[in-house]
């Protein structure tokens, strides 16, 4: 790992060649060289204390401890370093709240993003499986759970604008009795997050159905909206959303398998909950309510298992960063420091950062909670737990050989659990809501 | 005793100092919890550090009768059943195995943080080996290179043998990709428009395009689709036919009327315009944030994230921004707006590396760690910027400055400008390590902390940063002595005095030979 450097003669023979990466070095460079080395728990450690002195209003010992974060943190660097980077980014969008300043940061996201069509969107979801793992065992549980259906709608309440149901709609078409006809729903309403598209949702809709009917499947779209809302917050948005999601509202019809698919949603819905603590009931509970009560034929709900909400700053900023880590390391694995793929995921990443950590109340909108409460949550509503049968576990098994070497996948009693070098990353289940009789 | 082990710690215990690049882990007090936590091992599994050569050497598992060595454990259980051994010495030795975690030993590497450990020993020689290691296994079709055999054996089954070509022209290893790239891709909306005005040419519609064939050439007249089409859209266009009444609020397409829409498109075009501007947002969901723009192509926007936080890119300053700078680089910088994304995208073929059939990782439904959240940090601030600095000096101090073989003389002569780290002049006067730097220190080796800062421009404008910092002009002993520590023992680490005995003015050969 030697270079040599010659200048005027001399040589100089270097360890450590990546302090020469900088076309411009200067202390900082060779600063960068020596707490680079600082390891994740040092690093944990140090956000940490950023975050508790913030919260006691030490600016001082703050800036101090930003002025080191920073001389880690580089969003090109190893993972460690780029994950820093995006939490020391968030901790200055907190501290901006807590010292404002003259520059405006009107409460939105600072971090740019540039939208992306249709195509670099399919292609995002295919980074890495963290979407696709979703899609597959959910997919896979709609095709079985509707099988001799003539006609099945799915209410879809998810973030990654239909990338999910070109594979379904592929498979519904080769399904050897014919494909059913199918209907898919979508909300108006989604939170401002990544990932960004650059047309709408009815444009997307119409590219699956020419889709559909390329594949020969009847096939309807429908964008549930309601014009009123459209510039008020988040929450208010929701609060609404629970009143259109009738039969009537949502045309459901009584020949139809419903299917309802949650992808990377319910933890937008609050968890807080209304009245006593002890009957306590948040929006989410009353959103899984509503939906239990449209009798559906299958449930699946598919998110991140890990617990994002807690009301202590310093439990989210530990349990995220070591969260986190996993996407990095992914990515890491087989993407060069440069690429602009990795840059953009990992932004994205970013800014869900910044939303856990520099936010509080309604502002805060990522309210993940891991598979496990999930699964507890949905029992309390009266959903009963469906095991995903060999099938689907094959199917996600030959999705993982695909990719990079690393990825595996687990079962937690009926939670199918996918995993990066063993850790916990995306969580799929599936319900009934009611008991099957078997 | 097979096991070859140079260090062992707990994750959460004190470590012995161990082998040569390994740091100490920090100490964790236990705290069991039920749940595993996500990212973090069992606080009580003991960490294994091996050394390179230990990990990568292939028979470690040695029977203690004839000696033969083995890779895995289980061969050689199942090779010392062969030896008829009494029964007492069939057991393996009696204590309680404790769970193992194992460690990278590449420092740089982020498996080298125990709370980054793996819990398998194999994960941790096929990581070293692919990460770390030399690639000597490259596949002969498309000249990929592969550390462990078994990933170059794997990936040659498969390589070349499944792609599916989008009439688009891009290629895909994998058929989930490949069809949700293609149901939304405008090669095929394009196609579908032209098969609708030309129906006698129509292709049969159940063929995928799986195989490589070309693609007919595509019609120009056809209706950009990358545009919000408005025209589905049935809020209030009573002249488009439709099948079924519509409700109020929402918005219905079926797929039988959308070919009668796109012909109509052209016929009708008032109307669509209409509906373009109230639709372009809706999509869009316009709140609070500001943040929803596009950027003109992935390299600026890199370049706004890179500019944020690294001290030193091509179109940065020398100096790293200064806290100030921070936040006045955090505002959005003013850039021009391009849809038009303009950065290629690789291929997802190429992206990907293939795995071989048997993923060790595969095999996780029989990992059931017990995780426990980190404790809470139980050392004050600066006493934590002390460690930093320790550590970042001890880790690195050494290496960092031997290998950077720039250590000068105390003497002030000749080419300092050849150890420059920046393109600036060194004042030749100053010469010390610290020059070398380029720090511009007075040569005192012995530089206390105010010099260090204020000789330095690097950190911006002099009153601003100290202020910044809290340090003040008569920087003593301050409560800021973390800090402190942490820049002297980084800056007193340069260990002048022993560099300026050793070294003669500008006799740079011995350092090469040093390092």
């Amino acid at each position: 790992m030697k270079t040599e450097v010659r200048g005027n003669g001399a040589s100089i023979s270097i360890q450590n060649p990546s302090l020469f990466n900088t076309p411009q070095d200067s202390i900082t460079g060779a600063l960068k060289g020596c707490l680079g080395s600082l390891d994740g728990a040092c690093i944990e450690k140090l956000l940490l204390h950023c975050a508790s002195a913030l919260e006691n209003n030490d600016v001082t010992l703050a800036q101090q401890v930003m002025w080191v974060l920073n001389n880690v943190a580089s969003s090109v660097g190893d993972t460690n370093q780029r994950l820093t980077s995006w939490f020391l980014r968030a901790l200055i969008s907190r501290a901006s709240r807590v010292c404002p300043t003259a520059m405006n940061f009107n409460g939105g996201s600072m971090i740019q993003r540039r939208l992306m069509t249709v195509t670099e969107l399919a292609g995002y979801v295919d980074l890495i499986p963290w979407h696709r793992y979703g899609f597959c065992v959910s997919n896979s549980a709609i095709f079985k759970a509707v099988e001799g259906c003539t006609k099945v709608h799915i209410l879809d309440f998810s973030i990654t604008h239909c990338m999910q149901w070109p594979t379904l709609i592929d498979a519904l078409a080769k399904r050897p009795d014919g494909p059913p006809s199918l209907r898919i729903t979508v909300l108006s309403c989604r939170p401002q997050v990544p990932p960004l598209l650059n047309v709408s949702k009815e444009e997307v809709g119409h590219r699956l159905a020419n889709f559909a009917k390329f594949r020969d499947v009847p096939f309807e779209f429908h964008v549930k909206d309601d014009p009123r809302l459209s510039n008020e917050s988040l929450a208010v948005q929701f609060e609404s959303l629970l009143t259109q999601l009738t039969r009537s509202e949502l045309d459901l019809r009584e020949d139809e398998a419903l299917v309802i698919n949650c992808q990377n949603w319910l933890r937008y819905l609050s968890d807080e909950t209304k009245g006593n603590s002890a009957h306590g009931f948040s929006l989410r509970d009353a959103f899984l309510d509503i939906i239990k009560g449209l009798n559906p034929r299958i449930t699946v709900v598919v998110d991140e298992d890990s617990d994002l909400s807690a009301p202590s700053l310093s439990s989210r900023i530990t349990t995220c960063f070591n969260y986190l880590w996993i996407p990095f390391d992914a990515l890491d694995t087989f993407l060069p420091k440069d690429s602009s793929q990795r840059l953009e995921y990992e932004s994205d990443i970013g800014h869900k950062i910044e939303n856990i950590i520099s936010f509080e109340g309604f502002q805060r909108i990522e309210r993940l909670e891991s598979g496990a409460k999930l699964s507890q949550r949905m029992e309390n509503a009266g959903f009963f737990s469906l095991a995903f049968c060999e099938e689907t576990i094959n199917e996600v098994k030959s999705l993982l050989d695909e990719h990079a070497s690393g990825w595996g996948m687990k079962r937690e009693e009926d939670m199918l659990v996918l995993t990066w070098k063993g850790h916990n990353s995306v969580f799929a289940t599936a319900w009934a809501s009611t008991k099957l009789e078997d | 005793m097979p096991v070859d082990v140079d260090n062992s710690s707990t994750v959460s215990g004190d470590a012995s100092v161990s082998s040569s690049g390994n740091q100490n882990p920090p100490p964790k007090s236990t705290a069991k919890k039920k749940r595993s936590l996500p990212g973090m091992p069992d606080p009580d599994a003991e960490v294994i550090a091996l050394s390179p050569k230990t990990l990568m050497a292939t028979n470690r598992f040695v029977c203690e009768i004839c000696n033969k060595g083995f890779q895995r454990d289980q061969n050689l259980q199942l090779h010392r059943r062969g030896h008829n051994l009494p029964w007492k010495l069939r057991q393996r030795s009696g204590k309680e195995v404790r769970k193992r975690v194992y460690v990278c030993p590449e420092p740089t590497c982020v498996h080298h943080d125990p709370s980054r450990a793996l819990g398998d020993l194999t994960g941790i020689k096929k990581h070293f080996s692919r990460k770390h290691g030399e690639k000597k296994w490259k596949c002969d079709k498309c000249s990929k290179k592969y550390a462990v055999q078994s990933d170059w054996k794997a990936h040659s089954k498969i390589c070349g043998t499944r792609e599916y070509k989008c009439d688009c022209g891009t290629l895909f290893s994998r058929r989930d990709s490949f069809i949700t790239h293609r149901a939304f891709c405008d090669a095929l909306a394009e196609e579908s428009a032209k098969a609708q005005t030309n129906p006698s040419s129509e292709p049969d519609p159940k063929v995928l395009a799986e195989d490589s064939s070309p693609t007919p050439t595509l019609l120009p007249a056809s209706p950009p689709v990358s545009a919000p089409a408005p025209v589905e859209v049935q809020v209030s266009a009573p002249a488009l036919p439709l099948p079924l009444p519509l409700p109020q609020s929402t918005s219905a397409m079926t797929s039988s009327v959308m070919p009668i829409q796109s012909s109509e498109l052209a016929e009708d075009p008032s109307s669509v315009m209409e509906e373009a501007p109230a639709l372009a947002p809706a999509g869009l969901n316009g709140s609070c944030s500001s943040g929803v723009s596009s950027v003109s192509n992935g390299s600026s926007s890199s370049s706004v994230f890179a500019s944020l936080f690294a001290s030193s890119t091509a179109s940065a300053s020398l100096q790293p921004p200064a806290f100030t700078d921070l936040i006045r680089a955090i505002r959005p910088p003013d850039c021009p707006i391009d849809p038009a994304p303009s950065t290629p995208i690789e291929p997802i073929s190429l992206c990907l590396s293939t795995s071989h059939g048997s993923s060790i990782f595969g095999s996780a439904e029989q990992e059931d760690r017990q995780y426990a959240p980190p404790p809470q940090p139980a050392m004050s601030a600066t006493a934590l910027l002390q460690k930093a600095a320790q550590m970042g000096a001890a880790a690195s101090n050494a290496s960092l400055l031997r290998g950077l073989g720039v250590v000068s003389s105390s003497s002030s002569s000749a080419p300092q400008e050849n150890l420059q780290w920046g393109q600036r002049q060194v004042d030749p006067s100053n010469a010390s390590v610290a020059a070398g730097l380029g720090l511009e220190l007075p040569c005192d080796g012995s530089s206390g902390l105010k010099e260090l800062m204020m000789g330095t421009p690097v950190f911006g404008p002099k009153q601003t940063t100290l202020d910044f910092l809290g340090l003040g002009v008569a920087a003593s002993g301050s409560p800021n002595g973390g800090l402190t520590a942490l820049i002297t023992s980084i800056g007193g680490g340069l260990d002048v005095s022993a560099a300026a005995a050793t070294f003669g003015g500008g006799d740079f050969k011995d350092i090469g030979r040093r390092s």
